[in-house]
């Protein structure tokens, strides 16, 4: 039984206060984006390269590839300014 | 499809795939991740002690949009990785063979073809309610040499294939050119 009630953790601002100066949080956060960019693009070039290899002939293949990049480019952009084009309606 | 090479007479006669109810399991757990940053902060207001964790949810500031949109980015690329790996699986009826196309991962691909000559029994297998009543089964295809058999599982209507392999099957083998 927990006799005080829960507090919340601020791991993130307690991190960042560690930063050295002129790396703010935004840029930390931008590095972060672009790292994780970074594997979004590598992990997409190896399926695209399966889907132009082996199902090219496909009815589904582009509209697959093409449904994932909208995506895939809308949230982010939603993560880099907030605006995800056709997406911003569903997001907060 | 760029495996294989039809031979000259040979027409693919159908493609088969998992049953889209077994896909739909296999992008549950996605789902699911996709919705849990925007229910949680709505369920933990329900639990008074947990109820200050809202505020770690705020996606109006820099840190928490960055963070909702990677966690929609890596959910949304995983269950496109999912239905890449679930189309890149099939079964393809030629009216000469049998071409079983396993997409294990990313780089790891077995491409095997059974002639239908050999083919000596077909068997299907449908257990339980909800395979019965969405028609998905398992279809085992056996040779003659009893260490071979091509086996598919969750396929859709797994008779109807059965009923168009043995068509092919029974065709006399002198018209399939083997």
């Amino acid at each position: 039984m927990l006799d005080q009630p829960l507090q919340p953790f601020s791991p993130p601002a307690a991190l960042l206060s560690y930063l050295p100066s002129g790396f703010t949080s935004g840029v930390a956060v931008s590095w972060v984006l672009y790292a994780v960019f970074a594997f979004w693009a590598i992990y997409t070039a190896v399926a695209v390269y399966h889907w132009m290899k082996y199902s090219h002939a496909s009815w589904v293949a582009f509209p697959a590839m093409a449904a994932h990049f909208f995506i895939s480019f809308a949230l982010m952009s939603y993560a880099l300014s907030g605006n995800a084009f056709f997406l911003t309606s569903y997001l907060p | 499809m760029k495996e294989f090479e039809l031979e000259p007479g040979e027409h693919v006669v159908l493609e088969a795939r998992k049953h889209w109810f077994l896909f739909l399991v296999e992008i549950l757990p996605y789902a699911i991740m996709g919705i849990v940053p925007f229910a949680l902060p709505k369920l933990l207001v329900l639990a008074p002690p947990m109820a200050p964790y809202v505020a770690l949810f705020d996606y109006h500031t820099i840190l928490g949009r960055a963070g909702l949109g990677i966690w929609l980015l890596v959910t949304w690329t995983s269950a496109w990785g999912a239905f890449t790996r679930y189309f890149l699986n099939a079964w393809v009826l030629t009216n000469q063979r049998i071409v079983d196309i396993k997409q294990r991962a990313y780089f790891s691909r077995v491409v095997s073809s059974l002639f239908l000559s050999r083919v000596q029994d077909v068997t299907t297998t449908v257990t339980g309610v909800l395979p019965s009543l969405l028609g998905i089964g398992d279809i085992k295809v056996q040779t003659a040499a009893e260490d071979i058999e091509f086996v598919m599982h969750g396929i859709p209507r797994p008779e109807q294939m059965r009923d168009v392999i043995l068509k092919y099957v029974s065709i006399d083998p002198k018209s399939t050119g083997v």
